[in-house]
């Protein structure tokens, strides 16, 4: 037993040294930067021209955010890093940017690189349906915002069992988001008292287990310095994405403290 | 002998690791006649503690803390509890109240 364990392990370091050097080299001026891979945030791309009926007037764009206190957020530069090239790409002052197809970049298997290192910031789709005020979102916006996340690979990722519910986002797989109320954390703009669901006259407020997330049930959760919502707790909660009974053009609407 | 010593070590610090059980709430009051016997802008964490006993608590850095109560389910192997949320500002003074 302890030898196929050994043998196991060191399969794994031998793996990981492999992919190690199969990885494209690229210069930048931080180390271990953060990245993410240009090809899945293309795919997610695809993924929203081909589910865009879920919110038809919507956008799509990226976002940003910190996990750290001590990220600055300010002057993030980002850019699609390949072997031969580097395409800058402009962030907002609200930290969101898009991404063009360019089919160099694709085959060069780039990477879509800030300047800050990894374990600072995370990511997130951002979906959004012109003309709603600013605390209300749209329920087939936040699907399709889980979809692309999920298939543009956005999410941080742990060892099995190192952090209990995000276990649940392992598979990358759109799919996931269509489970009744799948743990995929939204953050709001500013820290959350209630969240509610509106479509016409039924209204529902959701459980505060849907808010912090899921903080309210375990008491432990200032232990976990491994989600990537470290900073960003009390603006995270979780929707019924999987609940077909609330149709794409529900309101979503956001209480804040 | 070693390995049983260090599963023993093991099991009494998850045991001591363990949450302490939450203080029983007081059963009498529903979500809704709690809520009403709270002030917004007056009643403290002690007024709440004296009223209503401890409940979940989630605190943030920035001072607030969100306090849960929870009614029992209305039948056994329900989920449905009616749930009391109250918000407290970093000056411990009650800010907010909802009932789901």
């Amino acid at each position: 037993m302890r030898v196929a364990v050994r043998l196991g392990a060191l399969a794994l370091l031998f793996s990981c040294t492999a992919l190690a050097q199969d990885d494209p080299i690229v210069i930048t001026a931080v180390r271990n930067p953060v990245a993410k891979s240009y090809r899945k945030m293309v795919e997610g791309m695809e993924l929203f021209e081909r589910r865009r009926h879920l919110a038809p007037a919507a956008t799509l764009r990226f976002r940003l955010l910190p996990r750290k206190h001590a990220t600055e957020m300010e002057g993030v530069e980002l850019q699609v890093a390949a072997p031969s090239r580097a395409i800058p790409l402009e962030v907002a002052a609200d930290r969101t940017f898009a991404l063009k197809r360019d089919d160099a970049a694709l085959r060069e298997d780039a990477k879509v690189m800030p300047n800050r290192r990894a374990g600072t910031m995370t990511w997130r789709a951002e979906v959004r349906t012109p003309g709603l005020p600013p605390d209300v979102r749209q329920l087939g916006d936040l699907r399709l915002e889980c979809e692309v996340g999920m298939k543009s690979g956005l999410i941080s990722r742990y060892p099995p069992g190192f952090f209990g519910w995000l276990d649940e986002l392992f598979p990358e797989n759109p799919a996931f988001c269509h489970r009744a109320a799948p743990r995929y954390l939204f953050f709001a703009d500013r820290p959350l008292f209630s969240v509610t669901l509106v479509d016409g006259a039924r209204r529902e407020v959701l459980s505060v287990d849907m808010l912090y997330g899921g903080a309210s049930r375990d008491p432990d959760w200032k232990k976990d310095k491994h989600c990537d919502c470290e900073v960003l707790f009390d603006r995270a909660y979780f929707v019924p994405l999987g609940d077909a009974s609330w149709p794409d053009d529900t309101l979503v609407v956001l209480e804040y403290m | 002998m070693k390995a049983i010593l260090a599963a023993c070590v093991l099991l009494a610090g998850c045991s001591v690791l363990q949450p302490s059980p939450p203080v029983p709430q007081k059963p009498a009051l529903s979500a809704a006649a709690a809520e009403r016997s709270l002030s917004i802008g007056q009643s403290t964490k002690a007024d709440v503690l004296a009223a209503l006993g401890k409940g979940v608590v989630v605190d943030f850095e920035s001072g607030y803390e969100v306090w849960v109560y929870r009614e029992k389910p209305p039948a056994s192997g329900s989920e449905l509890r009616a749930e009391l949320v109250l918000l407290f500002g970093p000056s411990g003074i009650l800010a907010k109240t909802r009932v789901r």
